[in-house]
């Protein structure tokens, strides 16, 4: 072989390991979402037969489907909040006070399970005569009202991705160098002023990072508008695209609000990544 | 200024009383311990709420229907009878994946970490991209081309690779970090005693890489096991996993005890899964990941 060649043996291993994952990959998200963008363009479900292009689907969407875009990001939104004012003294607390992490740790995965098995859990618990009724009449919390409400559907997402801001919040803490905390102490800072002057300025990128994470989570959901909420929430994207797609054969409609998602959530992916800084690698 | 001064073992014998070395006992002395209560009921509370909607699931599906419940067991007849089917795809489904995903990530992960090639952080990126991509899409997405292109609607097949697209990343991720820990000397050695690269890999590397793929397995298994968004878009009528037929029972008939059972099966078993994971490997292969 002429030295300065191409070595084409060197080059060709990787790609050969490589070729089912990205053949899967390509095969089973890339394409599904190219076909997913060119069927938001297209009329009604004419994408497989003849293609009709057409704006029609947009339109519609910024007009009639108005306010389910607006429904979802105030409930991913009101979630993320609810995550976040609640989430915050719970990382800060089983950072620093709290021995049995591992214990914490342990009963934080059952809301990861999925939303299903809470939407089921939580009605049981919200129901009017449930377990739960007694404490929260003795609360002043209106119990009839609790189930089927806009509070029940925020507060089962708010769950559902709690733990995510909890991991984020966390390892921002974990981040600081204690040396900072030390120097203040030195300089006769009290505790309260070290906490709002050092601590919680050092962990802003995780709040915002789990912050966008909550929301770009809870945009996708499904099971717990549709188990927890009445009629007003239950009109989310998802639940739209499914009815769309699976009972209406709207494809077209159903792709364009599936554009919305995507583009929602990728570009909050994209941001709370650079702001985790590798904290969710 | 020196008589004001106490002195360590002055202390230590006796020659100054106590409270002289404590002072006066100021009230703000008391605040941190009020703090450190507040602290651990509110952690209590929280915990108390991650668990309650699986404790309640677990106490109705332990009750009988009627005014009067009573405690029995009768439920769990019902998930070991007629949900037996659900159940039993639901493993073969988890399995096939699993399966597949250890032949596809094995590979990949041993290439991107062993080799240098022109735009690995281009494929690394593609590789990631289904971890991010909200389950929904992916369900429109795939539901779309099985049922006009490639015709995998209401197959075992297509509803494996939907999970498969879907959970890859997962097991890439834990492999990798075993692979990248592993020490390259056990493969010289055994290149330098005459083994060949493919005996090498399988007799001294994928041993060594257990612990990382047995990780990202239990991992995997969970995630699958548990998967209900797209297996509602993807999944044909004849092919009911356990999650989706907990979905479809509530829809078609309400909340039922039995149905409680089915759910709460299904918690166990993944939480008893992700407790063995954390007993043999802690949070190692996670890299800040959380769960």
């Amino acid at each position: 072989m002429r030295p300065g060649a191409p070595n084409i043996k060197r080059q060709l291993v990787p790609c050969l390991l490589l070729l089912p994952a990205v053949t899967v990959t390509v095969l089973f998200l890339v394409l599904p979402l190219f076909y997913l963008v060119m069927m938001s363009f297209t009329e009604g479900s004419s994408f497989f037969f003849e293609q009709r292009f057409t704006l029609e689907n947009y339109r519609e969407l910024f007009s009639r489907y108005q306010m389910v875009l607006r429904t979802t990001v105030f409930l991913a939104f009101a979630s993320a909040l609810v995550d976040l004012l609640l989430g915050y003294p719970f990382a800060y607390f089983l950072q620093t006070r709290f021995p049995y992490k591992d214990l914490a740790r342990a009963l934080m995965v059952f809301p990861l399970f999925g939303g299903l098995y809470l939407a089921f859990g939580l009605y049981y618990l919200f129901l009017p005569k449930g377990v739960l009724s007694p404490v929260l009449e003795k609360l002043g919390i209106p119990v009839l009202a609790l189930l089927y409400s806009k509070t029940s559907v925020v507060l089962g997402m708010a769950i559902l991705t709690f733990p995510f801001m909890v991991a984020n919040i966390m390892t921002a803490l974990q981040n600081i160098d204690p040396i900072l905390k030390e120097a203040a102490l030195c300089l006769g800072a009290s505790r309260f002023r070290i906490f709002f002057r050092v601590t919680l300025p050092l962990t802003r990128s995780g709040m915002v990072a789990g912050f966008l994470m909550c929301f770009g989570w809870n945009l996708g959901a499904y099971e717990i508008p549709l188990f927890l909420g009445s009629q007003a929430e239950q009109q989310v994207v998802s639940i739209k695209m499914y009815q769309q797609a699976l009972v209406m054969s709207n494809y077209g409609l159903s792709a364009a609000l599936g554009m919305m998602i995507m583009v929602l959530s990728f570009s909050v992916t994209y941001l709370s990544l650079r702001f985790s800084k590798g904290a969710l690698a | 200024m020196k008589f004001l001064e106490v002195r360590p073992q002055a202390v230590d014998r006796g020659q100054v009383s106590r409270k002289q070395k404590i002072g006066r006992l100021r009230p703000s002395a008391l605040f941190p311990w009020i703090l450190d209560g507040l602290a651990y009921l509110y952690i209590l509370a929280g915990l108390l709420v991650f668990i309650m909607p699986f404790g309640v699931t677990l106490w109705y599906s332990l009750l009988t229907r009627g005014k009067s419940p009573k405690l029995t067991l009768a439920n769990y007849r019902y998930v070991f009878g007629s949900f037996v089917d659900s159940l039993l795809l639901s493993s073969k489904v988890s399995a096939v994946t699993v399966l597949l995903n250890l032949l596809i990530v094995i590979p990949a992960a041993y290439a991107l970490v062993c080799y240098e090639f022109k735009g690995k952080k281009f494929i690394l990126t593609l590789l990631n991209v289904p971890l991010y991509s909200p389950a929904i899409i992916l369900g429109i997405g795939l539901i779309l081309i099985y049922h006009f292109t490639y015709g995998l609607y209401n197959s075992f097949l297509g509803l494996c690779f939907g999970m498969i697209v879907g959970t890859f990343p997962l097991m890439l991720l834990p492999v990798m970090v075993a692979l990248k820990d592993l020490d390259t000397v056990y493969e010289e050695a055994a290149l330098c005693l005459g083994a060949g690269p493919l005996y090498t890999f399988f007799k001294v590397t994928l041993p060594l890489m257990g612990p990382g793929i047995s990780a990202g397995i239990i991992l995997n298994f969970v995630i699958v096991w548990n998967e209900f968004l797209v297996t509602l878009f993807i999944a044909g009528p004849d092919y009911i996993t356990a999650p989706l037929k907990v979905y479809n029972q509530i829809l078609w008939f309400g909340y039922q005890n039995t149905t409680a059972a089915l759910a709460a099966t299904l918690q166990i078993i993944s939480f008893l899964a992700l407790i063995l994971y954390f007993k043999l490997f802690g949070s190692r292969f996670l890299k800040g990941r959380f769960f």
